[in-house]
């Protein structure tokens, strides 16, 4: 009974802030309701069970991976809804259960994805077990929020050890914490796992390949035995095919490795594909419906979005962290980008702290690029780094006390205001090339709310 | 190569035929957030006054020979785990580093590696980590339970910068006093007797979140909490640790002896731009 007060409660609240234009509402219902009862999650799954929960864990490529996943079990004909993106803390899942469900709490859909950000993950485990469990990959974000990359993958494996054999785990193989994760063991006191429940997605080809280490890799240390990793090809950060010096631990054998086409580009988004086609194919739906969706699929807001404003086409790139940064920075260099605009700004979601700009390899792509602007909270900030990522030494600045700032590669151009900013590189912007959109996560809703006049979360 | 600065107006054509060698204290494991940033910006501002820079790294079994090579040091911070093999190395090395900090080369040593200059770091259960112990200072981490030490931070420097030419534009010259970053710590540090702190906490929390006091200054050598990373929004401070190591490496010939290096300026309104953000960020008034 008292739950249906709840449910009623919450799509109020949803709606008033849907009405006011106050983001739409995807995290306040949630909070009201667990902090009435804080069994909530619980009372409404026990009176669901037909419902199934795709539950996703990782830094990077959680919301295009939902995406996808949703694309292709709808193309499928199963009722599917997610929490809003972003929304991954546990108010956001309560939130989007609460608007799924009618008022008897009877939520009428057969799969729930979730995305779980690193510290939620343990938390969200004791509230309910997933039956699917997909792992992407653990890469250093906002350290300032979430602690260290290696304190957080102890306690993903110790909370890992709670899961019932209910859950099939689907695991990245080229990450060598997340695939440690999967461990197989015999010592006591670690995890013994069914092998028909865990299964490992990684790349095969060497066309993928990189040649060199980017600069912020994590995990490059066995998680077994502390000692350096050996890696026959490197894909992207601490992503590839590795093996222990020491000890036996190595990349899992038995890996999906084929990613079907898509439109989606970057080394990056293949993870995502594989991780999606393996779990639906789990699920039991047709090769033909899964190979269809992804080749048909749109990207989600901020991930490769492509918009049209004002006749002239501009396609954003999340880039909360050195990986993704990286991944952006080197997807729109093979896409010959020429004009390109970043936004970083340090609020929450972003992580306070902006040191890690100079973990970014901003000096094997910049040099390329024909007009860079700059703006968000912190545009100081990352034009200094751009600034020392010039490959030339000469600056030639007019003697006033503004910028822009020329060298014998580039034109960059540092513009606080963002409205400013995205005008100035629309104008700037030939008709025929596509502006770069390189934000954060704030930034990134900020910039997607002044190009098509709604704001998102 | 001729570098060419256009500063205020005027053409400064300067070539210093300086070489500097910075070691660079285990570049792959204690490279957390940002550190290398600091790297980079010594080196390009050497570069960019025609000094020609190697960088060393000095990685887990590097050699004392190639340690005694560098001018000047740099070490950063790191996650537990990585910290711990890093202790192991260095305590075998440990004479070898001392000697050389005593000795006056001058080094920045941020968060996990200035703790350890320590002579000791204290967890929360109690047990001890020992340090080098060349400096007197310790670090305790009170536990998850305690709020950590997040946040800007804005800190008037201990330091006499009239020595070096400081190249701040007209409009944020009071701000060459102090240094920003950004502080992230569980671990409280405690300055024993000889050890200056590198400054006096205006805004943000330092070296306890008690008695105001940030880093730490011996000899030659900086200790600090400060990420950012501290260097590029302080060029006044980079350049002061270009300086201290061209003034070690080229002691003035003959007996009257003022060591006259003096670095040329360069256009540095975007380092003092992002300097001032932070200070209007943490309300500060200059």
């Amino acid at each position: 009974m008292f739950n249906i007060s709840l449910v009623v409660l919450g799509k109020f609240i949803a709606l008033v802030s849907r009405i006011l234009n106050l983001g739409n509402g995807s995290t306040w219902p949630g909070h009201v309701a667990v902090s009435i009862n804080k069994n909530f999650i619980k009372n409404v799954l026990k009176l669901n069970p037909q419902l199934k929960i795709i539950l996703i864990a990782g830094t990077n490529g959680k919301t295009t991976t939902g995406k996808l996943i949703q694309t292709i079990l709808e193309k499928a004909n199963y009722r599917v809804f997610q929490n809003e993106s972003g929304a991954n803390l546990l108010n956001g899942i309560t939130s989007s259960m609460l608007l799924h469900s009618n008022i008897l709490s009877t939520i009428n859909y057969d799969y729930a994805i979730f995305e779980v950000d690193e510290n939620t993950l343990p938390l969200a485990l004791k509230e309910f077990m997933p039956d699917y469990l997909i792992v992407l990959n653990l890469f250093r974000d906002q350290l300032d929020r979430y602690g260290e990359v290696n304190t957080i993958a102890d306690k993903w494996k110790q909370t890992l050890k709670s899961l019932p054999e209910s859950t099939t785990l689907i695991l990245n193989s080229d990450d060598p914490q997340v695939a440690y994760l999967g461990a197989q063991s015999n010592p006591p006191g670690r995890w013994n796992r069914s092998d028909t429940l865990v299964f490992y997605f990684g790349l095969n080809d060497k066309k993928f390949t990189q040649t060199k280490y980017q600069h912020a890799v994590d995990s490059t240390y066995c998680p077994n035995c502390s000692s350096k990793l050996r890696y026959h090809s490197i894909y992207y950060s601490h992503l590839g095919d590795w093996d222990c010096r020491k000890c036996d631990n190595k990349r899992p054998k038995n890996i999906f490795s084929y990613p079907p086409p898509s439109p989606l580009t970057g080394i990056y988004n293949k993870y995502n594909i594989l991780a999606a086609v393996l779990v639906t194919k789990k699920i039991g739906v047709s090769d033909e419906i899964i190979y269809n969706s992804i080749k048909t699929f749109t990207p989600a807001f901020g991930r490769q979005e492509i918009l049209s404003v004002d006749d002239k086409k501009v396609q954003i790139f999340l880039s909360k962290n050195p990986t993704s940064f990286n991944e952006s920075l080197r997807t729109i260099s093979s896409l010959k980008a020429k004009n390109v605009l970043l936004v970083l700004n340090d609020r929450i979601p972003d992580g306070r702290d902006v040191s890690w700009i100079w973990d970014v390899d901003f000096d094997d792509y910049v040099n390329d690029f024909e007009n860079i602007i700059i703006s968000g909270d912190r545009c100081y900030d990352l034009g200094l780094r751009i600034k020392y990522a010039c490959k030339f030494s000469i600056f030639i600045r007019q003697p006033t006390d503004q910028f822009p700032m020329k060298n014998s590669n580039f034109n960059f151009q540092i513009e606080e205001d963002l409205k400013n900013a995205i005008g100035l590189s629309l104008k700037r912007l030939p008709k025929s090339e596509v502006l770069y959109i390189l934000p954060t996560y704030s930034a990134m809703l900020e910039v997607r709310k002044i190009l098509t006049g709604k704001r998102i979360l | 190569m001729p570098i060419l600065q256009l500063t205020d107006g005027m053409i400064l054509i300067r070539i210093m035929n300086y070489e500097l060698t910075i070691g660079w204290l285990y570049p792959e494991l204690m490279s957390t957030y940002g550190d290398r940033g600091n790297i980079i910006v010594l080196q390009k501002r050497c570069q960019w006054r025609g000094i020609s820079v190697e960088i060393k790294r000095l990685d887990l079994g590097f050699k004392i020979s190639d340690l005694k090579k560098c001018n000047l040091l740099f070490m950063g911070g790191a996650q537990d785990r990585q910290q711990q093999m890093v202790a192991e190395d260095l305590l075998r090395k440990r004479d070898d580093l001392k000697k050389m900090i005593e000795n006056q080369t001058p080094g920045l040593y941020i968060c996990g590696a200035y703790q350890f200059l320590g002579k000791y770091y204290k967890e929360a259960n109690g047990k001890i980590i020992n340090g080098s112990g060349i400096l007197n200072l310790y670090t305790e981490n009170p536990g998850e339970n305690f709020k950590r030490l997040i946040g800007n931070i804005i800190v008037k420097l201990n330091l006499n910068l009239s020595q070096i030419v400081v190249s701040a534009p007209i409009p944020y010259r009071n701000y060459i006093y102090d240094v920003v970053g950004f502080e992230n710590h569980g671990g409280k540090t405690y300055l024993g007797k000889g050890i200056k702190p590198l400054g006096k906490v205006i805004k943000g929390f330092g070296n306890n979140g008690v008695d105001k006091t940030e880093g730490a200054i011996y000899k030659n050598s900086f200790g600090s909490y400060l990420h950012g990373p501290i260097l590029p929004k302080n060029p006044h401070f980079a350049d002061y640790l270009i300086t201290l190591a061209l003034k070690k490496k080229y002691p003035p010939r003959g007996k009257a002896g003022k060591n006259t290096i003096e670095l040329p300026r360069l256009d540095d309104l975007l380092e003092w731009q992002a300097h001032k953000a932070i200070a209007k960020r943490l309300a500060v008034a200059i």
